[in-house]
């Protein structure tokens, strides 16, 4: 009964900054402002390792373990909802859980292919891009345009459902996850919450790989200062 | 009799070839300017490639900016009237191309002029001039793109 804690606050800044580094990838991307575009890109890559680490030490509604279900149980979760039966869940339902596992998948596989990408002028590429082939580096440059439409279809799909939630089924996910809190008429367990220290670890984790990516993911002391101190030709300008 | 045929046929198909390269269809011409496009590219991340590296390979840079060079000043001439989206070719060159030619011949003219500095520096061997030439070659890839191809 009454208020319970739902998210946790690393949950919720990187749903939301997942909102505004979206938007800023697609402004950066659509005008040629392709350095502003990798930077960005580089921290939209540490908040999508985050998460996935987050995914497995965070709490219990952020843990993958807690609502990634089987096919069997969404359709007896729909099944039942339709019939106006669905059981109380604190965190994602077992629909929801998919939703988050497709958006961040999409987010993950979206990046992957910016790090590769190169533009045909092969001066504005992605950090990763000397690990492929030009006609690879090319064609995921291609990818990266279809990949982002997909993104943006399950963008509108995930507002659809949250903008059902609220006008058909009269329940607000949106003031939870700015808050962290949501209101339950009956009993419901208590989420349980991640330690501070797991929240740095997975912090400094994150950051750690996404500045290795961003030097070229070099191998040596010695590239990586190479990497460091001569930053590729493109930094300094925009050619696209 | 056999030998005719034979000979008849080479000589159909020399024609054929002479024909095509005279005339190309606007379909040809965009292939070919795309094809010379992706040599510029592939010379442009074989020598990024190597000016990252801790020890860039000299060898490397001075093949691909020859390359680069080579297909710099195919540039200009790759875009013969007809040959734009009017064509109903896919294409990203845009119409301004044919509508302000001097403009667009100054900024081929301007690659040629960048790739050539950027292969005098290749041979010279000296890495720091590769270092500012490879960057302004970069510019005049720009330079072109940003007025001339359309933008995804």
């Amino acid at each position: 009964m009454g208020k319970v804690r739902l998210w946790d606050a690393p949950v919720r800044l990187f749903h939301w900054s997942v909102v505004a580094l979206f938007g800023a990838l697609w402004w950066s991307g659509e005008n040629g402002r392709i350095d502003l575009h990798k930077t960005i890109g580089l921290v939209m890559l540490g908040l999508v390792v985050f998460r996935v680490l987050w995914g497995f030490l965070g709490g219990s509604t952020a843990r993958f373990g807690s609502f990634v279900k089987g096919p069997g149980t969404v359709f007896a979760y729909l099944r039942a909802s339709r019939e106006g039966k669905a059981p109380t869940i604190v965190g994602h339902n077992p629909l929801g859980g998919w939703s988050v596992l497709v958006l961040l998948g999409l987010l993950a596989l979206q990046v992957g292919l910016g790090l590769i990408a190169q533009d045909t002028d092969a001066v504005a590429s992605g950090p990763l891009n000397h690990f492929v082939s030009y006609d690879t580096g090319d064609a995921a440059g291609e990818a990266h345009e279809v990949v982002f439409n997909i993104l943006l279809l399950f963008v509108a799909l995930h507002v659809a459902a949250v903008l059902f939630y609220l006008f058909v089924k009269r329940d607000n996910l949106v003031h939870p996850m700015l808050s962290g809190h949501k209101a339950f008429t009956q009993a419901v367990e208590q989420p349980t919450f991640a330690p501070a220290w797991r929240l740095i670890l997975s912090v400094i984790l994150a950051a750690a790989f996404a500045g290795w990516i961003a030097l070229g993911a070099p191998f040596s002391l010695e590239q990586a200062k190479q990497a460091w101190q001569a930053p590729p030709p493109s930094a300094e300008e925009s050619y696209m | 009799m056999k030998k005719h045929i034979v000979l008849a046929l080479a000589a159909l198909a020399a024609s054929g070839t002479v024909v095509s390269a005279i005339a190309a269809t606007p379909a040809e011409t965009v292939a070919a300017r795309q094809a010379n496009f992706k040599q510029l590219g592939r010379a442009m991340k074989a020598i990024g490639e190597e000016l990252k590296k801790p020890a860039p390979d000299l060898g490397v840079i001075r093949t691909s900016a020859q390359s680069l060079n080579q297909a710099a000043g195919h540039v200009g001439h790759g875009f013969p009237r007809g040959s734009g989206p009017e064509s109903g070719v896919k294409t990203e060159a845009l119409a301004a191309i044919w509508q302000r030619p001097a403009d667009f011949q100054g900024a081929a003219r301007n690659l040629v002029v960048k790739a050539r500095d950027l292969q005098t520096a290749a041979g010279g061997g000296d890495l720091n001039r590769i270092r500012t030439a490879f960057p302004a070659v970069g510019g005049a890839c720009k330079g072109c793109h940003d007025n001339f191809r359309e933008r995804h």
